[in-house]
């Protein structure tokens, strides 16, 4: 009864604002105040300014580079707290391991049966990396950027790991090394940020580096750049979380 | 030069970077590099300091766009004193920490480093900033890097910082919640503009709603007294290194982030405010009281601590909740004395627990003879808590008394003397037990040297002890510099 009670007042608590006092504007106005005071200069100036077609590019890492930066410092942040935190208690030797029967070859679901996995994952993770290097070089333009890029390539880890045997991997690093890489990403996003100090500009002013370039190709660079940051950072990020997690674990065919 | 304001962030960002890569190298380098970027973010704070004080508020635009379009750095003389602060305890907390957590494995000690180089970086950006949506990821980054550090103090740790995870997380959220409202109303992040827009009226909802929002995100991070719930159990079982700067500095920067919401992008001339100033002001009064009187009834010296400081969050938001220049002077003064007393006073426990290994108010009994650096700071550190004339806590007081008393509270008034009364009753517990308690057998863990503790335990010691006393003797100084500021936007 007294939870219910809670619960009902936090619910009127927080409705009764959203609905009677009438603070949030349509949804599509294109007359309220967030669509009509910074975003018609974004809109305005954003191409010609970054150099960069995508004008939501435009925004997160050149506007608002300075919040991307520390976004991707909380990707590397949270690798290494899982590194940290989960990775060592309970100790390996301490857990129980569960007894798991292992399927034979013949068992399973008949599509299954025809695939070898081992030859088709090799083909798959070519295309998915080919994949995350267009997401990355192209985001400028279209859709996509660093972040989905280091995705990508995290998938291609895992999917590695969840598919070869431990005799034959693609790639394979310890969660400490791969800590350290992503660490390596937000840095060349901070770096790119200071080089424009040396040409007398500000932090993040990506026209003032010291390259005797057109401006608008220094945005270019620098944009892409920083792309290249957000992607090792996530994407090591990902790898850290994925060998820290799988080290608590004993999978199927390792028994 | 011009670049200062934002190199005192990126330093100890990117050592916090570099650490992992630099201690797979060689077991010190990260350590170092962490030692040194917060060292250089402190000099450049203290020339930073000065430069204010010679030319007023300093603007830095990142990226170089104007301003309602990029994201802005603002020191003014209150930012600059605050991010002096938290430089100097996060530089003293480094070298202390690398006295604890042998056992861990070198990588994992590098990666330790670079969590608590993060939390600085966060507590330097949060203070920094002039744009709303900046502050919520120096905020994460801040509060992330905690839970982390907190997590890393044992399976009560490992508890506790869940506890203080979900609590912080729905902290975070109303935060968002309070500036997705005001983004909605006005179209802008930053906080300059955003109060120019608001000036022109008519946004009295608005304002009250996401007044409400943020009131209540900071007031648990900050630990205020109906939000304190996770804070005394994380302050005790935060990894023993790390905690000066846990508990001495981060709640203190959510109070700034509060100020900076209420007094300088709301302003004085809300209808609403002097409804919100006396909900803040029935917290701090609740907190107060309950902080002191639950501190009396504990017998583990870091928990005697962790209540005082709810209590002794409750003083500075009393001064904002008073609302006049003197008295958000004096919650400024406080901020500045208390990070140091209770940093200098969890540094004073970490010495004990590193010399004899305990934390028991039993076991310190004429522990004066053993440590006599260690309780001179102890000891200080307490008289200043009370609020006994030379120390700083005594001209904080007098200040946020001097405020209540020019407007007329004089609820906050008695308030403010029957707490430092309260505080007395159980820092002199803690005095006579240092001094009069017969001693007991403690089993010594390090003896070596010529100091009693290795220098660089011994180091943060004695800085905490000058500093109380510098804040104390210098008080007029502070206050002129920090009104500069606090004139204009006072009630």
């Amino acid at each position: 009864m007294r939870k219910a009670l809670t619960v009902i007042l936090l619910v009127i608590v927080l409705t009764v604002p959203f609905v009677f006092f009438d603070i949030l504007p349509v949804i599509g106005d294109p007359d309220s105040a967030p669509n009509s005071h910074v975003s018609d200069y974004y809109i305005e100036h954003a191409v010609e300014e970054c150099n960069s077609p995508n004008m939501v590019t435009a925004v997160i890492v050149d506007y608002r580079a300075f919040d991307t930066m520390f976004e991707t410092t909380v990707m590397f942040l949270a690798g290494i707290a899982v590194m940290l935190i989960l990775a060592e208690h309970p100790k390996r030797k301490l857990m129980v391991p569960t007894r798991v029967r292992r399927l034979n070859v013949h068992e399973g679901s008949p599509v299954y049966r025809t695939v070898n996995k081992d030859v088709m994952v090799s083909v798959i993770q070519v295309l998915i990396l080919i994949y995350a290097m267009y997401v990355l070089f192209h985001g400028e333009v279209s859709l996509g950027g660093g972040f989905q890029a280091g995705a990508l390539i995290g998938m291609t880890y895992l999917l590695d790991v969840m598919v070869c045997r431990r005799e034959q991997p693609l790639f394979r690093t310890t969660k400490y090394k791969a800590g350290a890489i992503a660490g390596l990403g937000p840095l060349l996003y901070a770096v790119t940020g200071m080089i424009p100090f040396i040409g007398g500009g500000l932090y993040l002013q990506y026209g003032k580096m010291p390259f005797a370039i057109h401006e608008a190709e220094l945005h270019s660079i620098g944009i892409t750049s920083v792309e290249i940051g957000v992607t090792i950072g996530v994407a090591a990020t990902i790898i850290t979380i994925i060998n820290a997690l799988t080290e608590r674990i004993v999978f199927d065919d390792e028994i | 030069m011009a670049n200062i304001p934002v190199l005192i962030v990126i330093l100890p960002l990117a050592a916090a970077l570099l650490c992992l890569v630099l201690t797979a190298i060689h077991e010190r380098l990260g350590l170092w590099a962490v030692g040194l970027a917060s060292l250089a973010s402190f000099v450049l704070s203290v020339m930073q300091l000065i430069t204010v004080a010679r030319e007023g508020t300093i603007h830095y635009c990142i990226g170089g766009y104007a301003v309602p379009y990029g994201i802005e750095f603002v020191i003014d003389s209150v930012n600059a004193c605050v991010l002096v602060m938290i430089s100097l305890i996060g530089f003293l907390t480094v070298i202390f920490a690398k006295n604890f957590g042998e056992r861990i494995g070198r990588m994992q000690r590098g990666a330790g480093y670079a969590v608590l180089s993060l939390l600085i970086t966060g507590l330097l950006g949060m203070t920094s900033t002039g744009d709303v949506f900046n502050l919520y990821v120096f905020l994460e980054i801040t509060s992330l890097s905690a839970y982390c550090l907190i997590a890393l103090g044992g399976s009560k740790g490992v508890v506790s910082a869940f506890r203080y995870m979900l609590v912080g997380t729905i902290a975070a959220t109303f935060y968002l919640l309070g500036i997705g409202v005001l983004y909605a109303a006005t179209g802008t992040l930053n906080m300059g503009d955003m109060s120019d827009i608001l000036d022109k009226g008519g946004y009295d909802h608005v304002m009250l709603v996401s007044m409400c929002l943020l009131i209540v995100g900071f007031g648990i991070k900050m630990a205020l007294f109906p939000f304190h719930g996770w804070q005394p159990s994380a302050y005790t079982h935060a990894e023993p290194g790390t905690r000066p700067l846990i508990t001495g500095v981060m709640g203190k920067i959510p109070a700034l982030a509060m100020f900076r919401f209420i007094f300088c992008v709301f302003g004085t001339d809300l209808i609403y405010v002097r409804f919100l100033l006396v909900m803040l002001g029935v917290f701090s009064v609740c907190g107060m009281l309950y902080g002191s009187i639950m501190a009396m009834g504990q017998s583990d010296l870091r928990k005697v601590l962790a209540y005082s400081s709810v209590a002794q969050i409750a003083y500075i938001s009393l001064g904002f909740a008073i609302g006049t220049p003197t008295a958000l002077a004096g919650s400024f003064i406080h901020m500045l004395a208390h990070a140091f007393m209770k940093g200098g006073l969890f540094f004073c426990t970490g010495a004990i627990s590193y010399k004899f290994g305990t934390y028991s108010l039993d076991d310190l009994g004429r522990i004066y003879k053993k440590m006599p650096l260690t309780c001179g700071l102890l000891v200080v550190a307490a008289l200043s808590m009370i609020g006994i004339p030379p120390t700083a806590g005594f001209f904080s007081k007098w200040y946020l008394a001097l405020g209540a008393a020019g407007a007329h509270y004089w609820v906050y008034l008695a308030v403010l003397v029957i707490s430092s009364l309260l505080n007395a009753v159980y820092f002199f517990k803690l005095i006579e037990k240092v001094f009069i308690q017969p001693s007991k057998d403690l089993d010594e863990r390090w003896s070596a040297g010529e100091f009693e503790l290795p220098v660089s335990i011994v180091l943060p010691v004695v800085v905490c002890f000058a500093a109380i006393l510098a804040i104390g003797i210098f008080n007029v100084r502070i206050f002129d510099f920090l009104m500069m500021t606090l004139e204009g936007v006072g009630l």
